[in-house]
C-alpha cells in the first residue's frame, strides 16, 4: 500500500511540473498542446546525456535546455509569426514523437546509474514540486509580474496601452512553460522510469495538458488534480489490486481524461459562469497583433 | 523579438518636468502634426493645437475628420510623419503609450481599456511603476481612495471590472490615468455612455481637475451641448485640418455643427403630425433573461400603433437590448406574449417575423448587423434571401439584388465605390445607412431600431433620424432604442424610460421633460415620491 502511494505522489510531481509550466503559459494567452513532444524530448535527450556522461546533473540540465528551446520555437511560431497555436503545438508533438524515437532507439534499455536518493521515502523532486506550486501561485497573484502575465492573457491590447510588452511577457511565459515540460520529461526518464523505450512516456504530456484545464488555471487545484491523476494512473496499472475484475487498465487510463471533460463541461455551463465568472483566460489561443 | 527601448535624453528628464506648474502656462503644444496613411489619405494635415494648464479644450469633429489619428499621435499609439510635440516647452517623441504616460499624458478610451476579469485595483496597478515586485495592494488602495475622494469619484477598488456599469468603468479609467500621474487628460467621447446625472458629476470632477492645473482635452463627435457646457475652448477639425478655433462662450450649437459638417445642420427635425392608426405590436408582460442568466426584462407591456415612434430610453444594461432581441425572436421570452397585428408571435421564428413585416437594425453593426467580408449586395441579400421576388425556388436573382443594392446606395446616400466591395471597407456611418436602408426598403410594418445613431457623427445621425421619421410618415410603427435622451425626445411620440428591466412610465411626447426622464433612467423616480 505504501509503495503504491509513493509511486502516485511521484507521478503527481511530474504532472505538476509540466502542468505548472503550461498553466503559466496559458495564463499569458499561449496554448501549447505540444507538451507531450517537449516532454519526450526532455526525457530522451536527458536520458542520453546522463547515460553517456554518467552524470545526472547534466541530464537534468539538458532536459531544461531542450525544453526552453522548444518553448522558444513554439513562441516564435505563435507569437512572432501568429500561426494557429494548436497547429504549432501539434507540430511540436509529432516532431518530438518522430525525432525522439529515431534518436533514442540506439539507447533502448536501462539507464544503468545509481538510483537517486529519496527524502522520507519520496523523491526530493516531490518537495520541489510543492515549492513550485506555492511559488507560481505567489508570483501570479501577488506580484506585478504575475499581474502582467494575467493581463496579457486576458486583454493583450489593454496591457499594451498600459506600457507592457505583450511579446516579451508571452515569450517569457512560453519559455518557462517549455523548461518545466522538458524538466518534467527528464525527471520521468531519469528517476520515475529510467528505461528508455519507444514512446515510453505513454501520453503523460497529454494528461498534464488536461490537468491545466481541470485546474481552472489555479496552481493549488492543479496540484490536487495532479495527485488525483497520479493515484488514478497507479490504479490503472494494477486495477486488480482494488477492484478485481473491473475493467482493463486501458479503460482506467481514460478516467483522468473523462474527469477533465466533465470539469470543462461544468466550467463552460451557464450556471457556473453566472456564479463564478469566466475562469478561462479570455485571450487564450489568440495571436496578438499590435494595432 | 526582444526589442530593448533605447531611452533618449528628453524622455528620461520626465521626473521633474511637472514641478512648479502655473495655471495658464502652455503645457502641451503640438505643431504641424501631419499623418498620411498608405494610399495617400491625409488624416492629419498640419494640425496645430495648444493646451494650457487648468484649461478644458475640446476637439470636435465628425467621424473621419482625423480626431482618432490626432488622439493616437498625442498618446504615442501612432507616430506623426511631420510635426513636433512639446510638453512644457520640451520637445518629445512618443514611440509608445508608455512614453506618453511618462510625460504626464493620460488617456481615457471610449472603448474601455480595462481587463474585465481583474479588480479595479489590479487594473489601476497594471503598468504602474508601483507594480514592480510584490504588489502593495493595501497601500495603493488607500492612495487610490484618497485620489478618488479629491475629485469626487465613487469607486470600489475591489470590484471586478465586468461587474461595473459603463459609467463606473470610465471612472476607473480616469482614476487609473490620474494615479499614473497624468497632467494632461485626453477623454475620448467622455459622455457617450453616461446618464445625464453621471454627466453632471463628471463635469464637476473635471472642474476640480482644472483647479489642480490639469489640462483636459475631450474629443467629441456628437453631443454638442456637452462641448458647450464642458469646455472653454474648442478646436474644430474637418477632413484632417483645423477649420476653426472658438471660445465656447461666444458660440452656439448651430455654429459648431455647421463648422464641423461644413453645411447647415437641421437640429429640430420636423415631425409631421400623424394620426396614429391600428395597433401594430402589443406587448403584454414580456420577460426575458440576459446572457448571464439573470432576469433582465421584467413584465414589460406597451403598444405601438401605425405611424408612431416609441422611444425606449435608458442607460446601457437596463434591459433595452434584451427587449429588442426578444421582440425579434433572437432571445427566448420567459413570460408574457407579443401580438403582431393581432397575431400571437411570441414563439414565432425570426424568419417568420421578417416575412410578417417586422424589421430589425441591430446595435452591433459589425457582429450582428453585417458580415464584414461580404459585399454590399450579399449583405443586403441577408434581408431578402427569403423574399419570393428575389428567390426563385432556391435560386437567388443576383441581378435583381444588385439593382436593389444600388437603389439603397442611392436613396440612402451611401459613400462607397460600388455595390461589390466588402462591406468592411465602409465607415461606420455608411455601414449603418446600408443596414437601415435594406430594412426600410422592405417597407416594414414595424421597425426595431437598436441604437441606430450610436457613435455616428452629426451628419449621419441626422440622416438616420430623418429616415426613421420618413418610415413613420409612411405609417410604419417604430421602436427606437436609444441612450441619447435628446434623440428620444426629438423623434418619439411616446417615451418609455427603462430602468432595471422595467418600463418606468409611458410618457406622451407633449408631456415629456428631459430632467424627469433623466431621473427615471437613473432609478430616482421612486425617491421623488410617487
Amino acid at each position: 500500500m505504501l509503495p503504491f502511494l509513493i509511486r502516485s505522489l511521484e507521478a503527481a510531481m511530474i504532472f505538476t511540473f509540466a502542468g505548472l509550466g503550461e498553466l503559466v503559459d496559458q495564463r499569458s494567452g499561449i496554448l501549447n498542446v505540444g507538451l507531450e513532444g517537449i516532454m519526450l524530448f526532455g526525457a530522451t535527450l536527458g536520458f542520453i546525456a546522463a547515460k553517456t556522461t554518467g552524470n545526472y546533473f547534466i541530464g537534468f540540465m539538458v532536459g531544461l535546455g531542450i525544453g526552453a528551446a522548444l518553448g522558444l520555437l513554439h513562441g516564435f511560431f505563435s507569437i512572432s509569426l501568429g500561426v494557429d497555436q494548436v497547429v504549432s503545438g501539434m507540430g511540436i508533438w509529432i516532431f518530438g514523437f518522430g525525432m525522439t524515437t529515431y534518436i533514442g532507439n540506439p539507447y533502448t534499455g536501462p539507464l544503468g546509474l545509481d538510483k537517486l536518493p529519496t527524502i522520507l521515502g519520496v523523491s526530493p523532486f516531490f518537495y520541489l514540486a510543492v515549492i513550485m506550486v506555492v511559488l507560481v501561485w505567489f508570483v501570479l497573484s501577488k506580484t506585478g509580474l504575475g499581474l502582467q502575465i494575467r493581463s496579457v492573457g486576458e486583454r493583450p491590447s489593454v496591457a499594451q496601452v498600459s506600457g507592457i510588452s505583450v511579446t516579451r511577457i508571452r515569450y517569457m511565459s512560453v519559455i518557462f512553460g517549455g523548461m518545466m515540460s522538458g524538466f518534467a520529461g527528464a525527471v520521468y526518464a531519469l528517476y520515475y522510469n529510467p528505461v528508455w523505450n519507444y514512446n515510453f512516456l505513454m501520453g503523460w504530456g497529454f494528461i498534464s495538458l488536461a490537468l491545466v484545464f481541470f485546474s481552472m488555471w489555479n496552481p493549488y487545484i492543479l496540484f490536487g488534480g495532479a495527485v488525483l491523476f497520479g493515484l488514478l494512473w497507479q490504479l490503472a496499472l494494477n486495477p486488480q489490486m482494488f477492484f478485481p475484475g473491473l475493467a482493463s487498465r486501458y479503460i482506467w487510463r481514460m478516467v483522468p481524461f473523462i474527469m477533465t471533460i466533465l470539469v470543462l463541461v461544468l466550467i463552460s455551463s451557464k450556471w457556473f459562469r453566472s456564479r463564478w465568472g469566466a475562469t478561462k483566460p479570455e485571450a487564450l489561443g489568440q495571436p496578438y497583433h499590435k494595432e | 523579438m526582444f526589442r530593448t527601448k533605447k531611452k533618449n535624453g528628453d524622455i528620461e528628464l520626465h521626473g521633474d518636468i511637472w514641478k512648479h506648474i502655473q495655471p495658464g502656462e502652455v503645457v502641451l503644444d503640438a505643431q504641424g502634426i501631419t499623418k498620411r496613411y498608405p494610399g495617400g489619405v491625409l488624416a492629419n494635415d498640419h494640425i496645430d493645437f495648444k493646451i494650457k494648464a487648468g484649461e478644458i479644450h475640446a476637439i470636435l469633429g465628425e467621424n473621419g475628420a482625423g480626431k482618432t489619428t490626432l488622439m493616437s499621435i498625442l498618446f504615442g499609439l501612432l507616430q506623426p510623419d511631420e510635426g513636433e510635440i512639446y510638453v512644457r516647452g520640451l520637445k518629445v517623441r512618443f514611440r509608445s503609450p508608455e512614453d506618453a504616460i511618462k510625460m504626464g499624458i493620460g488617456m481615457v478610451h471610449q472603448h474601455r481599456k480595462l481587463v474585465p476579469a481583474h479588480t479595479v485595483l489590479e487594473n489601476i496597478l497594471l503598468g504602474h511603476p508601483k507594480s514592480r515586485g510584490v504588489l502593495k495592494l493595501k497601500e495603493v488602495e488607500d492612495e487610490v481612495m484618497a485620489l478618488a475622494e479629491r475629485y469626487g469619484f465613487e469607486i470600489d477598488p475591489r470590484a471586478r471590472v465586468w461587474q461595473l456599469t459603463e459609467g463606473e468603468k470610465q471612472v476607473a479609467e480616469i482614476v487609473k490615468a490620474l494615479y499614473r500621474g497624468a497632467k494632461i487628460l485626453i477623454l475620448d467621447e467622455p459622455t457617450s455612455a453616461l446618464t445625464p446625472l453621471e454627466t453632471d458629476r463628471l463635469l464637476e470632477s473635471i472642474e476640480t481637475m482644472t483647479q489642480d492645473a490639469l489640462g483636459v482635452v475631450p474629443f467629441i463627435t456628437h453631443k454638442l451641448p456637452v462641448v458647450l457646457s464642458i469646455s472653454e475652448k474648442v478646436t474644430i477639425l474637418r477632413k484632417g485640418r483645423v477649420v476653426d478655433r472658438l471660445n465656447t462662450a461666444e458660440t452656439t450649437e448651430q455654429i459648431l455643427a455647421q463648422r464641423m459638417v461644413g453645411r447647415p445642420v437641421i437640429f429640430n427635425l420636423q415631425k409631421q403630425p400623424i394620426e396614429p392608426g391600428e395597433p401594430v405590436i402589443q406587448v403584454e408582460e414580456l420577460s426575458a433573461k440576459n446572457n448571464k442568466g439573470v432576469m433582465a426584462l421584467n413584465k414589460v407591456s406597451f403598444t405601438v400603433r401605425e405611424g408612431e415612434i416609441l422611444g425606449v430610453a435608458g442607460v446601457a444594461g437596463n434591459g433595452q437590448h434584451e427587449l429588442a432581441e426578444t421582440l425579434f425572436g433572437l432571445r427566448e421570452a420567459k413570460g408574457g406574449r407579443i401580438l403582431f397585428r393581432g397575431q400571437d408571435i411570441t414563439q414565432a421564428s425570426v424568419l417568420d417575423r421578417w416575412k410578417l413585416g417586422m424589421g430589425y437594425t441591430p446595435s452591433e453593426r459589425t457582429e450582428v448587423g453585417s458580415i464584414p467580408d461580404f459585399s454590399l449586395v450579399e449583405n443586403v441579400t441577408m434581408n431578402y434571401y427569403f423574399d419570393n421576388r428575389y428567390n426563385h425556388r432556391g435560386f437567388l436573382d443576383y441581378g435583381g439584388l444588385r439593382k436593389l443594392t444600388e437603389q439603397v446606395i442611392d436613396e440612402f446616400d451611401v459613400a462607397t465605390p460600388g455595390p461589390d466591395v466588402p462591406i468592411r471597407t465602409l465607415s461606420g456611418g455608411n455601414l449603418q445607412k446600408v443596414i437601415l436602408g435594406r430594412v426600410l426598403s422592405r417597407h416594414p410594418k414595424l421597425v426595431i431600431a437598436n441604437l441606430p445613431a450610436q457613435g455616428l457623427d452629426v451628419g449621419a445621425t441626422e440622416f438616420v433620424q430623418r429616415k426613421l421619421l420618413e418610415a413613420r410618415s409612411q405609417k410604419a410603427a417604430v421602436i427606437l432604442i436609444s441612450e441619447d435622451l435628446d434623440e428620444v425626445l426629438s423623434l418619439s411620440d411616446w417615451i418609455a424610460p427603462m430602468y432595471e428591466g422595467e418600463i418606468v412610465d409611458m410618457i406622451p411626447a407633449e408631456k415629456a421633460q428631459k430632467d424627469t426622464i433623466g431621473a427615471m433612467i437613473a432609478g430616482l423616480h421612486q425617491e421623488r415620491g410617487s
